[in-house]
C-alpha cells in the first residue's frame, strides 16, 4: 500500500470575534495508506471538520502542510470529492446532471460522462431516478446521489464529513452498506467525519480520534467484516469502544446512562 | 392495503385536488362579485359617496356603462379625435394634440403603445441589470463601481424622480421617457436582486461544487445561473409591476401615446360625456393587463423553476 495522505505539523488557528484564539488543531500528524476507511471520531467543536475542510482545501492551514502524494494541497479539487453533512446536491439539476457535474467541468467527453454517471447510479440504485428532481427524492435518496457525484469525479479521496448525521438509523444503516459496498469495489481511500462510535465501528479501518484539535489515539479497527450486532457486541468491539470514550472524556457509566 | 385499497385513495385523492380547483374558481368568481357590487352600490343613488359630493357619479360611474365604454372605444374612439378634444378643451391645442392623427385614438392602440414600452424597457433592463449583477461574481471590480451608484439611485428615488425626467425630456423625446426610464427602474432592480440571489446560493453547495472539480466557469454556469432563477424571476414580477406603475405615470406627464396619455386627455375633459367612464375603464384595464401579463408570467416562470418546490408553492 501506497502512502496517499500526509499531515504534517498541521496548526488551524482561529480568531473568535472577542480576540482570543482559537486552535482548531494543534500540531497533528499522521499518514493514511491508499484504500484504507479511515473515521475521524470526536467531540463537537473539537476539529474533525476543520481536518478535513483542509484537506479538502477549503481552510488553508496556519502552519504545516496536507500532502497528497507528493503534492502539497493548496485547494478544493477533484482529486478529494466530499460528501457533506448538510444537503448539498444541486437541486435545480435533475439527478443524472448532479452526477454528470464534476465530468462535465472537467469536459469528458459525451459518451464517456453518460457511462460512467450510469455505473455509479446503478452502484447507488437510482438508475430509475435519473430523471427525477432532488426534491421527488428522500433524504437518504439525495445522500446516495451526493455520493454518486463524489464517485464518478474518480477521485482518489472521499472526504465525508458526518454525511449521514440527518438521517433516521434505519435509513443511516442502509446507507453504511451501500457506502461499503462502493469503496470494496472502488479501493478509494475515504475520511469519515463521525461522532458516532458505532457508525466509526460499523466502517473503519482506522479511527483518528482527535481532542482538543490534538491527535489523541489512533486506533486499527480489525473487526472482520460484516459487522453486524453480534461482531460489535464482542469484546474487542467493546475494548476498542471503550479506549474511544476514555479518550473523549465519558465514563462507562455516563455513557450507559446516555 | 390491497391494490383495491390503494386506487380507492388515489380516487380519493384525485377527488378532494378537484375539490380544491373548483372551490379555488369559486372564491375567484366571489371575489370579483363582490368587487362589482362594491363598485355598483358606490356608484348607485344610494351611494355613501353622497355624504362627500352632490353627484357621486360623476367621478364613480356604474360598472355597466364603463364596461360597455371601454368596448365602444376599443378599436376607435369618436370622443378622443382631435376635432372634438379641441373643441371641448381648447387649452389642449397647446400640448399639439392636433399633430396627432385621429387613426391613433383608439384605446386597443394606445394599451398596446403601453405594454409594449413597459416589456422592451423591462427587457433591456433585465438584460443590463443581471450582467452587472452576475457579472460582478466573476468580475468583483463590477460590484465595487457598482453598488455604490446603484445604492445613490436605489428604487425609491426613481419614482422621486419621474417628473423631473419626464420635465426634462417628456415632451420631445417620448421613446426615451417611457422606455429609458423603465430600462433604469429594472437595471437597477434587477442588479439588486440578482446580486442577492448569487448571496442566497449556500455557501456548502458552491464548496461542494468546487470539491467536485467545479472551475468557476462550471459554477457560474451550473450552480449561480441555474441557482438563482426564483429569486431573480420573483425580483423580474417586483419590478414588471413596479415598471407599469412607472409607464403610466410617465405617459400621464409626457408622452402623447399611451394608457397614461389618455387618462390625462380624459383628465382634462372631466364632466365632459364618457369622461368618467373613461378614466375609470383606463385605470382598471391598465390593471387587468397588467395582472394578465402577470399571470403570463408566473406560467413561464413556474415552468423554469418546477425544479423548485417552494417556488412552485408561492406560485413562482
Amino acid at each position: 500500500m501506497s502512502r496517499v495522505v500526509t499531515f504534517e505539523n498541521l496548526w488551524c488557528v482561529f480568531e473568535h470575534r472577542s480576540g482570543q484564539l482559537v486552535n482548531a488543531l494543534q500540531d497533528v500528524n499522521f499518514d493514511v495508506q491508499s484504500g484504507e476507511f479511515v473515521c475521524v471520531v470526536g467531540r463537537s467543536g473539537h476539529g474533525k471538520t476543520t481536518l478535513l475542510r483542509v484537506l479538502a482545501g477549503l481552510q488553508p492551514p496556519t502552519a504545516g502542510q496536507v500532502r497528497l502524494g507528493d503534492d502539497v494541497v493548496t485547494g478544493p479539487g477533484a482529486d478529494r470529492a466530499m460528501v457533506f453533512q448538510q444537503d448539498t446536491v444541486f437541486p435545480w439539476l435533475h439527478v443524472q446532471e448532479n452526477v454528470e457535474f464534476g465530468l462535465r467541468a472537467m469536459k469528458t467527453p459525451d459518451s464517456e460522462r453518460e457511462e460512467i454517471t450510469a455505473h455509479w447510479l446503478e452502484a447507488v440504485g437510482l438508475t430509475d431516478f435519473a430523471d427525477s428532481w432532488p426534491r421527488e427524492l428522500s433524504g437518504g435518496m439525495r445522500k446516495r446521489v451526493a455520493l454518486a457525484s463524489a464517485m464518478a469525479v474518480g477521485s482518489d479521496v472521499i472526504l465525508m464529513d458526518e454525511p449521514f448525521g440527518s438521517l433516521d438509523y434505519f435509513t443511516r444503516r442502509n446507507l453504511h452498506d451501500v457506502l461499503l459496498d462502493l469503496w470494496a469495489e472502488s479501493q478509494k481511500t475515504i475520511f469519515f467525519v463521525t461522532h458516532d462510535i458505532e457508525e466509526a465501528l460499523i466502517l473503519a479501518d482506522r479511527v483518528i480520534l482527535l481532542a482538543e484539535g490534538k491527535l489523541v489515539d489512533d486506533i486499527p479497527v480489525t473487526l472482520p467484516r460484516p459487522r453486524d450486532e453480534d461482531v460489535r457486541a464482542g469484546a474487542e468491539a467493546v475494548a476498542i469502544t471503550k479506549v474511544i470514550l476514555q479518550h473523549l472524556g465519558i465514563t462507562e457509566e455516563e455513557a450507559t446512562a446516555v | 392495503m390491497t391494490n383495491t385499497d390503494v386506487l380507492d385513495v388515489r380516487a380519493k385523492a384525485r377527488r378532494a385536488s378537484r375539490r380544491r380547483r373548483i372551490a379555488y374558481v369559486i372564491y375567484l368568481l366571489l371575489g370579483m362579485v363582490s368587487f362589482f357590487a362594491i363598485w355598483e352600490w358606490l356608484a348607485s343613488p344610494i351611494s355613501p359617496l353622497l355624504f362627500l359630493m352632490d353627484d357621486p357619479q360623476t367621478f364613480m360611474p356604474r360598472p355597466w356603462n364603463t364596461i360597455t365604454h371601454f368596448v365602444q372605444n376599443f378599436l376607435f374612439s369618436e370622443g378622443l379625435q382631435s376635432r372634438y378634444i379641441t373643441q371641448a378643451c381648447p387649452e389642449l391645442a397647446s400640448e399639439r394634440i392636433a399633430d396627432i392623427p385621429d387613426i391613433c385614438f383608439g384605446y386597443a392602440l394606445h394599451l398596446v403603445e403601453t405594454t409594449k414600452n413597459i416589456l422592451i424597457g423591462a427587457a433591456f433592463g433585465t438584460i443590463f441589470g443581471l450582467s452587472m449583477g452576475l457579472g460582478s461574481l466573476v468580475f468583483p471590480k463590477i460590484a465595487e463601481v457598482v453598488t455604490p451608484v446603484a445604492s445613490f439611485f436605489g428604487t425609491a428615488p426613481i419614482f422621486i424622480a419621474a417628473p423631473f425626467f419626464v420635465i426634462w425630456f417628456g415632451i420631445e423625446i417620448p421613446l426615451l421617457t417611457t422606455i429609458g426610464l423603465i430600462t433604469f427602474y429594472t437595471t437597477l432592480l434587477m442588479y439588486f436582486f440578482s446580486r442577492r440571489a448569487a448571496e442566497n446560493i449556500p455557501v456548502g453547495i458552491v464548496e461542494s461544487a468546487l470539491t467536485l472539480g467545479g472551475t468557476p466557469r462550471s459554477i457560474f454556469r451550473w450552480v449561480y445561473l441555474r441557482g438563482t432563477v426564483p429569486e431573480i424571476a420573483g425580483g423580474f414580477r417586483i419590478a414588471l409591476a413596479g415598471a407599469w406603475g412607472l409607464g403610466a405615470l410617465v405617459e400621464v406627464l409626457g408622452p402623447q401615446l399611451g394608457g397614461g396619455f389618455l387618462i390625462r386627455i380624459w383628465s382634462f375633459l372631466m364632466g365632459t360625456f364618457g369622461a368618467a367612464e373613461a378614466l375609470v375603464s383606463l385605470t382598471v384595464f391598465l390593471g387587468v393587463l397588467a395582472v394578465v401579463v402577470d399571470g403570463l408570467l408566473v406560467l413561464g416562470i413556474r415552468f423554469i423553476t418546477r425544479w423548485s418546490e417552494a417556488g412552485r408553492r408561492l406560485g413562482l
